[in-house]
C-alpha cells in the first residue's frame, strides 16, 4: 500500500514539475522572459522619475532643474509606451532579481538625495548618478534586454527606447560638467 | 459660352490656389534626431514635423518659430516665410538639432 502511495505522489510531483515546465514562459538567451523584462524596463524607468522628482522640487541649479522635469517626462512617456504594449500583449510584468536591484538602488538613491544639502552637493551627487544610471541601462539594454526579447514587438520597442537613453545620457555628460565648473 | 468662361475662371483659381500653396516637406522626428536633419525649402513651402518618438519634443529656432511641444504621435507644420538659414533645435533635448534653408 505504502509503495503504491509512494507511486502516486512519485506520479504527482513528477506531472505537477511537467505541467510547471510546459507553463513556464519562453526564456530567451539571456535567461529573462519577456515579462521579467517588461518589470525591468518599468522598474528602470520608475526609478529616474523618482530620483528626478526629488531632484526638481530640491534643485536651485536651472540646467539641473530642466534636466530633472525631462527626466521626469521622458521616463513617463517610456513607461506609458512599455505599459501600453505589455497590456496588449497580454504580458504581466514580473519582478525578478534584476528589476529588484533598479528598484533598491532607486529608493536608495531617492533617500540619499532627500538628506543631502541643496546646492553643488545635492547637484553633483544628483548629475553624478543619472550619468551612471544611464549608463547601466544602456548596458543592460544592449547585453540583456534587447538581445533577451523573444517578442518582436517588445524588441521593437527596446531598441525605440534606446536613443532616448543615449540622448539623456549625452545631457546628464553636460549638465554634469556645468555643474563641477560652477562655484 | 457663359459654361466656357465658368470653366476657364474654376481652371485658373485652381492653378493660383495650387501655386499659391507652395510644397510640403516632412522632417521626421525619431531616435532622437530629426530626419533629414538639414533641408532646403523655398518661401511659401510648408514643413511638417512628425513626432515618431516615444516622447515628445519641439522644433524651436530662437525667435523665427517654435512649435512647443510636439506630443508622441503629433505634427506641427510652419509655413516657411522669408530666406535665410534656420538652425534649431528640441528645448526638451540639448543634442538634438536640425537646419532649414529657406531660399
Amino acid at each position: 500500500m505504502k509503495t503504491i502511495a509512494t507511486c502516486i505522489t512519485a506520479a504527482l510531483v513528477a506531472l505537477s514539475a511537467a505541467v510547471a515546465w510546459s507553463a513556464a514562459p519562453k526564456e530567451g538567451p539571456e535567461g529573462l522572459t519577456d515579462a521579467q523584462i517588461a518589470a525591468i524596463v518599468v522598474a528602470a524607468n520608475q526609478a529616474d522619475i523618482d530620483a528626478g522628482k526629488v531632484a526638481e522640487s530640491k534643485t536651485q541649479n536651472k540646467d539641473v532643474k530642466a534636466f530633472a522635469q525631462q527626466m521626469v517626462a521622458d521616463h513617463t512617456s517610456v513607461n506609458k509606451a512599455a505599459t501600453e504594449l505589455a497590456q496588449k500583449l497580454k504580458l504581466t510584468p514580473e519582478p525578478n532579481a534584476t528589476s529588484e536591484k533598479l528598484q533598491k538602488g532607486g529608493e536608495e538613491n531617492v533617500a540619499k538625495l532627500k538628506t543631502l544639502q541643496a546646492g553643488k552637493p545635492f547637484d553633483a551627487y544628483y548629475m553624478n548618478h543619472e550619468v551612471y544610471y544611464h549608463k547601466a541601462v544602456l548596458e543592460e539594454l544592449d547585453k540583456r534586454l534587447i538581445p533577451g526579447a523573444q517578442n518582436a514587438e517588445l524588441k521593437a520597442l527596446l531598441v525605440k527606447a534606446r536613443p532616448t537613453f543615449e540622448a539623456h545620457l549625452a545631457h546628464a555628460q553636460q549638465v554634469q560638467k556645468d555643474v563641477e565648473k560652477s562655484g | 459660352m457663359r459654361v466656357l468662361a465658368a470653366a476657364v475662371i474654376a481652371v485658373s483659381l485652381t492653378v493660383s490656389a495650387a501655386a499659391g500653396a507652395g510644397a510640403s516637406h516632412t522632417i521626421t522626428i525619431e531616435n532622437m534626431q530629426f530626419n533629414p536633419p538639414q533641408l532646403t525649402v523655398h518661401r511659401g513651402d510648408s514643413i511638417v514635423w512628425v513626432n515618431n518618438d516615444l516622447v515628445p519634443h519641439t522644433a524651436t529656432a530662437d525667435k523665427v518659430f517654435d512649435s512647443g511641444s510636439i506630443a508622441v504621435n503629433a505634427s506641427w507644420s510652419y509655413v516657411a516665410t522669408k530666406s535665410g538659414q534656420y538652425p534649431y533645435h528640441c528645448t526638451f533635448h540639448p543634442t538634438m538639432k536640425g537646419k532649414i534653408t529657406v531660399q
